[in-house]
């Protein structure tokens, strides 16, 4: 059916679905886009005696934001949320395939097993995590017995950060990919084979093509959140795994610099727009692709 | 579906500011109203329930029980987790009776004329504390303690493993820097105590903010950082867990360590020679106070020396309450350095105020010394 015999929607009908925008968009503006334009508003402010902040016209802040050490910070930042990302990508593909192609009538079970580690608070399972690695944990006891030398310690290390980051947030990788690949027809598959394809090309010029927007979807949820993360960090990680998020929460807190505060959370909130775009526009070209 | 959730993550851990202002109205931007200097002294006599705000566990329960049942009133509690976080709390305008902040910032809230004139001949208990320690006569921090009355006092010094590092160390802050225990010494995660152990080593004032005593710092601790395993302020259960052997520690966190470890014998703890910092804690009355009077009595209640003692057995942190001294003593009777003396008060080593320009160089400096360059 083409869009030209589609009936024309009854004009009541249109400005019912625009009332209901009503309660959503009174409540982004009144608690997300407000605290942004304070925020915004803020990083031009300065500090008082007391550590309170005001409202001011310095550029100080945004300026202080690139100074070597800012810098620094943010672009580890970017690489520990970057490798975090792609061993999402290569933890989530194998299980989200083997669950939506094999997983058969136990499809939603083995869904449900992945979902409810995380029903317990994000901080409460790192704290678990940094129990566990601690120098003189079972774990790490074992190790030592199996010969692993006594020096060695996971953590406080930057793999403990990004292992932090992968384990709190692999399942938003998992359920994009699982999505698409059990929306994919198992038929196209058998398709590939029919027509002499090895089941390694098919898989490549099949599957992955199909659950491309999943993939690009959970790398969209892994990598935003990752770099904003101050807990993982904060937790398993020692003095030379400081991310953007620990000094943002440094600032507003410990440091009583929210305008300072304020311009970092800008930065960050820029660089993360740039690296949404750059989603965007490709999950609109590969539709355009698929449309053709 | 997580996917709201995942926004929700974003927002609170991208950017903890956004949330931190939807905590705090807007009154928190309004220059404070201007107050007369000095209030009339709050007179002692119930006028409500008691709005309590503190630290978390930093009064034994039982002598909570006792004031309730003895006044007849409620104790209402909320807990603050850092001083910073009560500022923000008192600023937004919210209401509290009885305060607990640190000298410091009994300093900066008594500027901005935000607590209540308390006079000490209202308090039987008093001459407990003043005909004693003489020295919180008339602190540093508030002419003649006429707006705060001194709750506990703690120093910051070194506590280590002498099962791994041997049953003494040299004595000065220079044994962060142990060959040892390098990848498992630890600094506390705090400003003004990094900055301040690296001034006492250098022999710098307590609280500098010279630009090249900065610089200087920041130099030395380049050299301590291959040393250490981190930043943070858990020390005790740092040590109790095995990561760290050393570690910069509030001697009030002693008790804590001793009283959950397995064998408390393999710990040590030392005051270095250099000197170390000094900070206490104290009783104040918010401005706004609605039930000032109930405060004021339950400052005197808390006084008693039945019960300091059972708060001292509590939390472990010594207090200036004369005839209390010997149940802080039993709890470290093994590390004697823990205990804080009058010449200890009287050497001075404070964490001061100062402007905002100055403590910002002072945290640019430490957020340099962190993320290190």
């Amino acid at each position: 059916m083409t869009h030209e015999s589609l009936p024309p929607r009854p004009a009541r009908k249109e400005r019912l679905w625009t009332w209901m925008l009503v309660p959503g968009t009174a409540w982004m503006s009144v608690f997300f886009v407000s605290a942004l334009l304070l925020l915004i508003a803020l990083s031009f402010g300065t500090t008082d005696a007391l550590g309170n902040p005001r409202f001011g016209s310095t550029l100080d802040n945004v300026i202080g934001v690139f100074t070597p050490t800012y810098l620094r910070v943010i672009i580890r930042s970017l690489t520990y949320a970057v490798a975090a990302s792609v061993i999402c990508l290569v933890i989530a593909y194998p299980v989200a395939y083997a669950i939506a192609r094999h997983g058969g009538r136990y499809k939603n079970a083995l869904v449900a097993l992945l979902v409810v580690p995380f029903f317990a608070n994000y901080l409460v399972r790192m704290y678990g995590w940094q129990t566990l690695l601690s120098d003189e944990s079972m774990l790490m006891t074992w190790l030592r017995h199996l010969g692993v030398s006594a020096s060695f310690h996971i953590l406080d290390t930057g793999a403990a950060v990004i292992g932090g980051l992968v384990y709190g947030y692999v399942v938003f990788m998992i359920l994009p990919i699982y999505a698409s690949l059990e929306r994919m027809d198992g038929a196209l598959i058998e398709a590939g084979r029919d027509l002499y394809g090895s089941s390694l090309r098919t898989f490549f010029t099949v599957t992955v093509p199909a659950s491309r927007a999943g993939a690009y979807a959970g790398l969209a949820l892994v990598f935003l959140p990752a770099m904003g993360d101050f807990i993982s960090s904060q937790l398993l990680g020692g003095p030379d795994n400081l991310m953007v998020g620990n000094l943002i929460q440094e600032k507003f807190f410990a440091g009583q610099n929210w305008p300072l505060g304020a311009a970092l959370t800008m930065a960050l909130m820029v660089l993360l727009l740039i690296c949404m775009f750059a989603y965007l526009r490709q999950t609109a070209r590969d539709a355009k692709e698929a449309r053709r | 579906m997580r996917t709201p959730d995942v926004s929700r993550r974003r927002f609170l851990l991208g950017s903890a500011g956004v949330a931190a202002l939807l905590a705090v109205p807007s009154c928190a931007y309004m220059t404070p109203k201007a107050q007369q200097a000095t209030t009339k002294p709050v007179e002692p006599k119930i006028d409500g329930d008691l709005v309590y705000f503190n630290w978390a566990d930093y009064v034994d329960p039982s002598v909570f029980e006792g004031f309730q049942n003895e006044y007849g009133v409620k104790v209402i509690q909320s807990n603050f987790d850092s001083m910073e976080s009560m500022q923000a709390k008192l600023a937004a305008g919210n209401q509290y009776d009885i305060i607990f902040p640190s000298a410091q910032w009994v300093q900066k809230l008594v500027v901005a004329n935000q607590l209540h004139t308390i006079d000490p001949s209202t308090l039987k208990n008093a001459p407990l504390i003043f005909d004693h320690y003489a020295y919180f006569a008339d602190p540093w921090y508030d002419a003649k303690s006429a707006h705060s009355i001194p709750f506990s006092m703690y120093k910051t010094g070194i506590a280590w493993r002498k099962d791994k590092l041997g049953e003494t160390l040299t004595g000065g802050w220079s044994d962060l820097w142990n060959e040892t225990s390098k990848g498992r010494t630890f600094v506390l995660d705090d400003r003004d105590e990094v900055l301040g152990m690296l001034s006492l080593l250098l022999g710098y004032e307590l609280n500098t903010a010279g630009d090249r005593e900065l610089g200087n710092i920041v130099d030395r601790f380049r050299s301590l950082r291959p040393y250490l395993r981190g930043f943070s302020s858990d020390d005790y259960n740092n040590l109790l867990s095995g990561d760290a052997w050393m570690h910069q520690t509030w001697s009030g966190d002693m008790a804590a360590l001793l009283w959950q470890a397995e064998d408390a014998s393999i710990y040590g703890f030392e005051a270095p020679s250099q000197g170390t910092p000094i900070n206490s804690d104290t009783y104040a009355i918010p401005i706004n106070a609605r039930h000032p009077g109930t405060a004021l009595l339950f400052i005197d209640y808390m006084l008693r020396p039945e019960n300091v003692e059972k708060n001292i057995n509590y939390i472990g942190y010594p207090m200036p309450v004369h005839g209390t001294e010997g149940a802080y003593q039993e709890i470290v009777a093994d590390y004697p350095e823990c205990t804080v003396t009058v010449a200890d008060l009287a050497r001075g080593l404070y964490f001061s105020n100062d402007s905002v320009a100055k403590t910002q160089a002072r945290d640019a400096a430490y957020t340099e010394m962190k993320v290190g360059l």
